[in-house]
């Protein structure tokens, strides 16, 4: 089974958590490197592998506080690689967890929602 | 706040290595976002004076009497104080300006007259006779503080009171800390008229606070930090949003920004009026890349606020097409989040670089 991985935070860069065998997929905090692809590439990399022999049901956990544009583009790549798992019949949902007040990490949530081709749940919690 | 203006700070600021200012309620959050500020920024050859002028950060602080009880950012008003730190050469300056009333100039004139014009000795004489006697204190004998920052610094303290009413006026004062180790034989200081023009500047453009230094990667990112820790207690949209405004404005200054001597000199300010955040950044632009950007922020400016929706959307899922003419994500990402245009302005400094403003209202 593919290896976890997990990144910790730090200033600029959330919590990772990617494990395949205990079903978790997580990325927590906040995000605003310079350069988005630096970070997400091993990421990204981790979700390649995955989505070959993905688990029955994917839920991936975003609770994010902030990110820059630079970043958006790398969570929607995230994204475009997670819709991928529908293509062998298994299940992925992605659950964008924002704090209820957080207007501006709700829209973000509706506007990646908008432009995915995945069941996406925005959770609020207070 | 217009692009002019901005060229017009980094003109009086042009050899400031560092020069922090805030306007506006002061509470210990902006109080350790400013020294951590300065720490993180101060060269090298003045390591050592850190801790030093930490302590006369705090105390110049101090000095300004009204602490707000609340973290949260408020609007600046005709009646803030002032605060501002800068690094010139080798010479550190704290400033702080805040109302006094005028029955009290005559007071707190004597006090900085006395340390002023008292040598060490007097100064330790007098440091001990304060602190054994309130009375004296009390009746317009220095203050502890004054004192304090004058056997810190060595120097004199500068002030000036410029009266705005029968009733008050603004109390000027600047200490002065200079390296000895890098001062150079007629180094001069800067003088506390220069401060008194700074001040005007500030407060016609509202501005609530404004850094000058050096914009690389590393550079950056305590800023930021230190301005989201400075926001985080509040969840307001705009606030939010105003730090997202920094970053993607800072994070492009930093990529693009014209290195000169490894630094990516530049500043950024931000102003509120009527509840209403602006942000104002300048920098060096090679010329080379000026024509781009134009070409970038006119085709946003010229967007409606769909079309800039459905192109960051697209941008969002197929990537940037690869035409140097046409923005990017943090471009358009600011020109739909604002209801107005962006303003810029390039002035073309010499064959190399450029000076590139911008302003933008959220």
């Amino acid at each position: 089974m593919l290896k976890k991985l997990k990144l910790t935070a730090t200033d600029d860069l959330p919590l990772v958590i990617l494990d395949a065998k205990n079903n978790m997929f997580r990325i927590t905090g906040r995000i605003l490197p310079e350069d988005g692809n630096v970070f997400f590439e091993p990421i990204l990399e981790w979700i390649r592998t995955y989505i070959k022999e993905p688990n029955d049901l994917t839920e991936f956990h975003f609770n994010l506080d902030y990110y820059n544009s630079s970043t958006a583009r790398m969570i929607t790549k995230l994204i475009v690689e997670l819709e991928k798992i529908q293509e062998v019949n298994k299940d992925v949902k992605v659950i964008w967890e924002y704090e209820e007040d957080d207007e501006v990490m709700l829209e973000r949530g509706e506007e990646l929602k908008s432009i995915s081709y995945l069941p996406f749940e925005l959770r609020g919690k207070s | 706040m217009t692009t002019n203006s901005i060229n017009t700070f980094f003109k009086i600021l042009e050899n400031d290595n560092i020069c922090f200012a805030y306007r506006g309620s002061f509470n210990n959050a902006i109080l350790s976002m400013a020294t951590e500020l300065v720490k993180n920024n101060i060269g090298e050859e003045h390591a050592k004076l850190k801790n030093k002028i930490s302590f006369l950060m705090i105390e110049s602080f101090q000095n300004i009497a009204k602490y707000a009880d609340s973290d949260v950012l408020e609007e600046p008003t005709d009646e803030s104080d002032f605060f501002m730190v800068r690094n010139i050469g080798s010479s550190f300056y704290i400033v702080s300006a805040n109302l006094i009333e005028n029955s009290k100039i005559d007071i707190v004139r004597e006090k900085l007259e006395k340390v002023n014009t008292s040598d060490k000795k007097e100064l330790n004489q007098l440091y001990k006779t304060v602190l054994t006697n309130k009375q004296l204190n009390e009746k317009g004998g220095a203050g502890l503080g004054f004192i304090e920052m004058v056997r810190k610094t060595k120097g004199k303290l500068p002030f000036d009171f410029v009266k705005i009413n029968d009733e008050k006026s603004i109390f000027f004062m600047q200490i002065n800390l200079t390296n000895p180790k890098t001062e150079k034989e007629g180094e001069s200081l800067a003088g506390i008229d220069e401060v008194k023009l700074i001040h005007k500047m500030v407060a016609q453009d509202n501005i609530l606070m404004y850094h000058r230094g050096n914009f690389t990667k590393e550079a950056v990112g305590p800023v930021l930090k230190m301005i989201e820790d400075n926001m985080s207690s509040m969840k307001f949209k705009a606030q939010k949003k105003a730090f997202h405004f920094l970053v993607e404005i800072l994070q492009n200054i930093s990529k693009h920004g014209y290195e000169i001597e490894d630094k990516r000199e530049g500043l950024f300010l931000i102003s509120m009026k009527n509840g209403q955040f602006e942000i104002g950044t300048g920098n060096y632009i090679a010329n080379s890349k000026v024509e781009n950007l134009k070409k970038q922020i006119e085709q946003v400016n010229n967007l409606s606020n769909d079309n800039l929706n459905n192109l960051y959307r697209k941008y969002l899922r197929e990537g940037r097409v690869t035409d140097s003419g046409s923005a990017g994500l943090g471009l358009i990402d600011l020109a739909r989040e604002t209801d107005e245009n962006i303003n810029y302005e390039f002035e073309q400094l010499n064959d190399k670089y450029s000076f590139f403003s911008l302003t933008v209202k959220l």
